[in-house]
């Protein structure tokens, strides 16, 4: 029997009619790699960082700022930070600002005067514009207050005790009238800044004028990333010399000290006094230093039950015994805080010393022994990156209760958590918060109405700070608050502050310094306590 | 094949749809109030119920979800609570830059991975590939900030030839896509070289060199086209990943992208910002596997897709 062995196949020709499937394929990819790099995108950035002076005009080059927060509007209803405050004011102002002795200065108000206790008469300033040449009226201040009151969660609108009402007299001049005497209105108005009426709302705008000295030119919320230029309007006498600021978000510390260094970026702010460290043996990097008015604070949790060893001020005294505060100073933050020697920072308008923290772990031994304390435990509570070197802080003060035979145990939150449940004492107890109360109107009191103005009222709904309920002390700050002649209002802050120090109400507290660094070739920056500057006097070596 | 694509597409809207479902649960389910975040740490308790009523968490869980659905269907995933954008406009504001960084990371990474892994390949076993094999081990080993931060310091601050931070030119991809691509290559290479070990001492790869198939036509054009399917994979599935963002790297190099936007939405229980990351960067994940599936084919005409291997 044979079998046949068939013959080679012939290549079989492709079948005709459509393409092969190999090459539906090989087009399917191209067209999905081809929408991928569709998607990329190109660099965000224009002019290069730091560049020369171009000679023109009187103006210079470029500046270029690395902020550790981004800066999501350059408007401030709802979000105000220190470096924000630089930008903000550079493109819009208020009928006021903060001046570097933390007194309010006149800028779109030629004056700002209290006539009543519950009335204010301001006048704005002749011939004043906007970027487009426009002029500011008394109906854009009218709508600036109208868009700040009802934006929820604003930093600036919790500041008020209430919102002025304004009644325009002529058509530069108008009457500010609260139903309670706000004394330091003026100071107040300072974070409301001003915008053209059409185009305002109750909302934090990305774009718009203002009377600054700069426009945005380009504004990329999502990144922090935003350009100025000049504006050529400007109604300043003080005319500014810098062509163009870049403003860009740098959330990582090491990454602005090394931009810095590089020559990325000309001024980066909010830096610790380890980069401090770094950076003072750069050559061509200068460091800015200036007392802050951010009160960083170890503060105790006055909700304790009656009888509980905590809520006995003479016991709360007596471990602030136990705080080697020169120690944490020194070892940890590296000189770059000063320990409080009050309530509030000494740095603020209407601030006293009435104290010091002082260290002797016999005398809180001897003290815990004869006040009948033995065996005390506290829960020592913070969230991560509330002041630099916090952990570190809470860790050495673990140390410093064991000298003393007391225990401390730690709980640190991660920003996000829920140490507000905490700190409203709807969820675990506490005795010791870690926690920074910052200030923008440079007024003691404001920080002392927010701390410890506490109410019953206040305290039934827990919204008071920290359970720090004293009707006596409410009083009186209401009273301050109420006293318009500056003398008076003072010595009854003053007052307050003696009484306040005498309930020991803080484990410790220190104040921070504003630090920022600048490369050589940027001159002008005239650091104020609040942790901003006037743009206006920077110049471009 | 359509109707593998058809199916790959519903298996992606599902695996889609479980993913934004699942996180919508998890971070609501985590310790933490936006209310806080939104209203400050020291707003009442009256403020913080009526930011609470105007974010819809007063609601129930359930009522949350189903509105939350619905927003989905009609494209609105929610107004950022910190940028008071819609959610989805800041994520794509940044997408464009984390895809930018992914795409010159992993192509870095292939130009560089897949002719090493050949090169240690072909030398296995010996001295010369026993060291590189070691240089493949520290690159694994090395933390990615780390190694940013030594480029940092290397480039852009001893011999500043690169910038430091940002995107504000083409220059400024180099570092970061570099700090990506080390641990990449590290990783990928010895794929690469294990795949190939592989197909060199396969029995088809002795009789093409017997046909006279030339040295280079043996190991691109056989040796490697055999080892391509688990190498693309690989390349797939870390290019999905990196499009999540490379968080580490962001915030070492301050670039622009979602990994950052991310730390930030979490830390401050942003959930519509939350949530819009995940979408696009899940959405983006998917497309990309099923892009790199299609491509099996490609490879290796042997794989039908879509078809059951029979017995």
């Amino acid at each position: 029997m044979t079998s046949s062995i068939p013959a080679p196949s012939t290549p079989s020709t492709p079948p005709t009619g459509g393409p092969s499937r190999r090459r539906v394929l090989g087009a399917g990819s191209a067209v999905g790699a081809g929408a991928l790099l569709a998607a990329c995108g190109g660099p965000t950035g224009g002019d290069d960082s730091g560049s020369g002076s171009d000679g023109g005009g009187g103006t210079e080059g470029v500046l270029t700022l690395g902020l550790n927060r981004s800066l999501v509007s350059l408007d401030n209803k709802l979000n105000q930070f220190d470096a924000a405050v630089t930008v903000q004011r550079a493109v819009r102002q208020g009928l006021t600002a903060i001046g570097d002795d933390l007194k309010p200065v006149m800028v779109l108000a030629e004056s700002f005067e209290q006539t009543t206790d519950t009335q204010w008469t301001v006048k704005l300033r002749e011939g004043i514009v906007y970027s487009d040449g426009t002029p500011v009226t008394v109906e854009d201040v009218a709508t600036a207050l109208e868009c700040y009151a009802p934006v929820e969660g604003s930093f600036v609108a919790q500041q008020f005790p209430e919102f002025p009402t304004l009644e325009k007299i002529d058509e530069t001049s108008f009457t500010l009238t609260t139903q309670t005497p706000v004394v330091v209105l003026d100071s107040l108005m300072s974070n409301i800044l001003i915008t053209p009426a059409a185009a305002n709302k109750p909302e934090e705008l990305q774009d718009g004028v203002g009377t600054g000295p700069y426009t945005v030119t380009n504004a990329e919320s999502g990144t922090g990333s935003y350009t100025l230029e000049i504006n050529e309007n400007y109604w300043g006498e003080e005319k500014p010399t810098i062509q163009t600021i870049e403003v860009r978000f740098m959330p990582e510390e090491s990454s602005r000290v090394v931009a810095l260094r590089s020559g990325d970026v000309d001024v980066i702010d909010s830096i610790t006094a380890d980069s401090v460290a770094q950076l003072e043996s750069v050559d061509d990097v200068e460091i800015e230093s200036v007392d802050g008015t951010r009160f960083n604070q170890l503060f105790y949790n006055f909700r304790k039950p009656a009888g509980h060893p905590m809520a006995n001020p003479e016991v709360r005294r007596a471990l602030t015994y136990a705080v080697d505060s020169a120690s944490i100073v020194t070892g940890i933050m590296g000189d770059s805080v000063t320990s409080a020697k009050g309530v509030v920072p000494s740095t603020l308008e209407g601030a006293v010393d009435v104290g010091e923290f002082t260290y002797d772990p016999e005398m809180c031994k001897s003290e815990l022994a004869r006040l009948g304390v033995s065996d005390l435990a506290l829960t020592i509570i913070w969230e991560n990156g509330e002041f630099a070197g916090d952990a570190s802080t809470m860790e050495a003060l673990v140390e410093m209760f064991k000298a003393v035979g007391v225990t401390a145990t730690l709980q640190q939150f991660e920003p996000g958590g829920d140490i507000g449940t905490w700190r409203r004492g709807e969820a675990g107890d506490w005795d010791v918060l870690g926690n920074g109360y910052g200030n923008q109107t440079g007024l003691a009191l404001t920080t002392i109405q927010g701390m410890y103005g506490g109410t019953p009222e206040k305290e039934a709904t827990r919204d008071s700070y920290h359970g720090f309920v004293y009707p006596e002390i409410a009083a009186k700050i209401s009273e301050a608050g109420a006293t318009s002649d500056e003398q008076a209002r003072n010595g009854l802050l003053a007052d307050v502050q003696q009484m306040v120090w005498d309930t020991y109400p803080l484990l410790w507290a220190f104040v921070p310094k504003a630090l920022l660094a600048r490369r050589a070739r940027v001159g002008g920056i005239e650091l104020k306590p609040i942790n901003s500057y006037d743009i206006t006097t920077v110049t471009l070596d | 094949m359509p109707r593998y694509v058809a199916t790959r597409l519903g298996q992606s809207a599902l695996t889609v749809f479980l993913t934004i479902s699942a996180v919508f649960v998890l971070i609501r389910l985590a310790p933490g109030d936006p209310a806080y975040s939104y209203a400050g740490p020291l707003a009442s308790g009256e403020e913080l119920d009526r930011v609470r009523t105007q974010m819809g968490l007063d609601q129930p869980l359930v009522v949350q979800y189903v509105r939350f659905l619905g927003d989905i269907v009609t494209g609105d995933i929610g107004t950022s609570y910190s940028f008071r954008q819609p959610a989805v406009d800041v994520v794509l504001a940044r997408m464009p830059n984390t895809v930018t960084l992914a795409v010159a990371a992993i192509v870095l990474a292939a130009l560089i991975s897949v002719p090493l892994g050949v090169w240690m390949a072909r030398r296995a076993d010996t001295g010369r590939e026993l060291g590189v094999n070691m240089l493949t081990i520290a690159g694994q080993s090395m933390p990615d900030f780390w190694i940013g931060i030594v480029l940092l310091t290397v480039f852009a601050v001893t011999f500043p030839v690169l910038p430091a931070a940002g995107f504000d030119s083409w220059a400024g991809i180099v570092l970061p896509a570099v700090t990506i691509a080390v641990l990449q290559v590290a990783l990928l290479s010895r794929m690469v070289r294990r795949e190939m070990v592989g197909a060199l001492s396969a029995p088809y790869f002795t009789v093409a060199r017997a046909r006279g198939v030339s040295e280079s036509g043996l190991i691109w054009g056989y040796a490697l086209r055999n080892s391509a399917v688990p190498v693309v994979t690989a390349l797939g599935t870390r290019f999905a990943s990196m499009l999540n963002g490379v968080v580490v790297v962001e915030v070492v190099f301050g670039w622009p992208g979602i990994g950052s936007l991310v730390v930030r939405a979490l830390e401050t229980r942003d959930y519509p910002l939350i949530q819009a990351t995940v979408l696009v960067t899940a959405v983006l994940a998917v497309a990309v596997q099923l892009l790199v599936d299609l491509c099996y084919p490609l490879l290796d005409p042997r794989v039908r897709l879509g078809r059951k291997v029979s017995a």
